[in-house]
């Protein structure tokens, strides 16, 4: 009975592991409209609107913790007015939220009215629901889709700049794999020195703008933003950041060139995607 | 820990399959829901929390390593293609740690008090250090030193502070600890 049991054991663990092993060798084979890669789309489908349900219910909780967090130290307020400070805290982190989303909107209105934008540029406004919750991907999960009009590679921006690009797409919401993902790479340039690159994303969140050419001045401080070459799926100037360190080594043929991207991902929200 | 009886070995348990099954599978409900709704709304300490993980591991203990193991595989898998993340990656992990934890459970005398906490950590060390090998077979950039820094060791902190909590929601749910010490396998 007891060595039945055992094979039955390992004959399930073994089978698990072969499917695994098939759902992941699948998953590489197929083309982008097969099985797995529908049922993303599917799954999208149910899981979407509880991601978006839940981001908006837990973002007071978060808000309101951080700004908790940053008061820690100051409260040595007596005991008869702790109440009222509470009830004042909550309403305060309901103001900031809503405060923040105002900002948020008017930069939003202020990016897709600039002059990057080519006349007739059509954006769909989207809201952040879900972020990769391992450290392998910097993907992040928006409430738009194919209904909305966005496709593949279309260019995700925010008040400050570059997001990312459209990675995955299903009639309700997308994955957008931001320009820190270690698989994000964005022809871009330096201004005014015009010194054009890759800029590139890594596992530990720094960006780089790599392939500059030795003899190209760079400086910290210049500004960096996409170079809108042919072929190039974003459209040119859309900002990404700020070169913040420069070095050159004698045996590499290429600068290396730190840069700070503009947008803060940690507190990402409201985006465009330009369609 | 207590003797416990395998889970649903004994043929006058039949009637309550429907119910076994029918607990577990909400507990899948709620620790996919958890990980691909809530999860990546809590950032505390660098990481994001693993319920999925913890789940596994509770179920893994409570009903031993097939249950484990099965139940790994389905949750890793709608979590992986909820979160558009490499489809088998996850779910094979997870298989790991349910078996490998359900075999601790029907192998070990476990004190109750400490099993979760251990299990989870241990779990969570098998769990990342697959995820950092696929990664690697996979190409990808792998800063290990960088990776334990800021992922690992933060990741491994909160999993074991969850990991009581979380376990005791499973036991209460599915309604205590079934399974006996299986030594002779």
């Amino acid at each position: 009975m007891a060595r039945k049991r055992a094979l039955r054991r390992r004959i399930v663990v073994a089978i698990l592991v072969v499917l695994s092993v098939a759902l992941l060798t699948v998953y590489f084979r197929e083309s982008a409209n097969g099985p797995v890669h529908r049922s993303e789309s599917s799954a999208m489908r149910v899981v979407s609107p509880l991601q978006s349900g839940a981001a908006r219910a837990i973002k007071p909780f978060r808000d309101g913790l951080s700004w908790f967090g940053n008061l820690f130290s100051a409260q040595s307020q007596n005991r008869s007015l702790r109440t009222q400070v509470q009830q004042l805290r909550s309403q305060l982190a309901q103001q900031l939220v809503v405060q923040q989303q105002d900002t948020e909107l008017k930069s939003l209105v202020k990016m897709r009215d600039s002059s990057v934008f080519p006349k007739g540029s059509r954006f769909a406004q989207a809201r952040v629901i879900a972020r990769s919750t391992t450290a392998w991907y910097s993907t992040v999960t928006i409430d738009a889709g194919t209904d909305q009009g966005v496709r593949l590679n279309d260019a995700v921006v925010n008040g400050q700049g570059l997001v990312g690009r459209v990675s995955a797409v299903t009639p309700e919401a997308s994955e957008v794999t931001l320009i820190v993902d270690q698989d994000s790479y964005i022809d871009a340039k330096v201004v005014p020195s015009g010194a054009q690159g890759l800029v590139a994303g890594s596992v530990t969140g720094d960006v780089t703008l790599q392939y500059v050419d030795r003899s190209e001045k760079v400086v910290a401080g210049q500004v960096v933003v996409t170079s809108g070459m042919r072929g190039s799926i974003f459209t040119a100037n859309i900002p990404i950041g700020q070169v913040s360190a420069v070095a050159q080594q004698d045996v590499e043929l290429y600068q290396s060139i730190s840069v700070t991207p503009w947008v803060d991902f940690h507190t990402l929200d409201l985006v465009m995607v330009v369609l | 820990m207590a003797q416990r009886v395998p889970a649903i070995e004994n043929p006058a348990d039949a009637p309550h399959v429907a119910l076994e099954l029918g607990r577990l599978f909400v507990l899948l409900v709620v620790a996919t829901f958890l990980q691909t709704a809530v999860a990546a709304n809590i950032h505390i300490l660098g990481a994001n929390p693993d319920f999925v993980l913890i789940f596994v591991v509770a179920v893994a203990l409570l009903r031993g390593a097939e249950y484990g193991a099965v139940f790994g595989f389905v949750a890793g898998g709608i979590v992986s293609i909820a979160l558009f993340e490499t489809p088998g990656v996850r779910s094979l992990s997870m298989v790991a740690v349910g078996y490998l934890v359900g075999r601790y459970a029907e192998t070990a005398d476990l004190s109750p008090s400490v099993a979760p906490i251990v299990s989870v950590f241990v779990a969570t060390l098998i769990a990342e250090s697959l995820a950092l090998l696929t990664q690697f077979l996979f190409g990808r950039e792998v800063p290990l030193v960088y990776l334990v820094d800021h992922w690992v060791i933060p990741l491994l902190v909160l999993d074991s502070l969850l990991a009581m909590p979380l376990y005791l929601v499973a036991r209460w749910w599915l309604r205590g600890e079934r399974h006996v010490r299986i030594s002779e396998t």
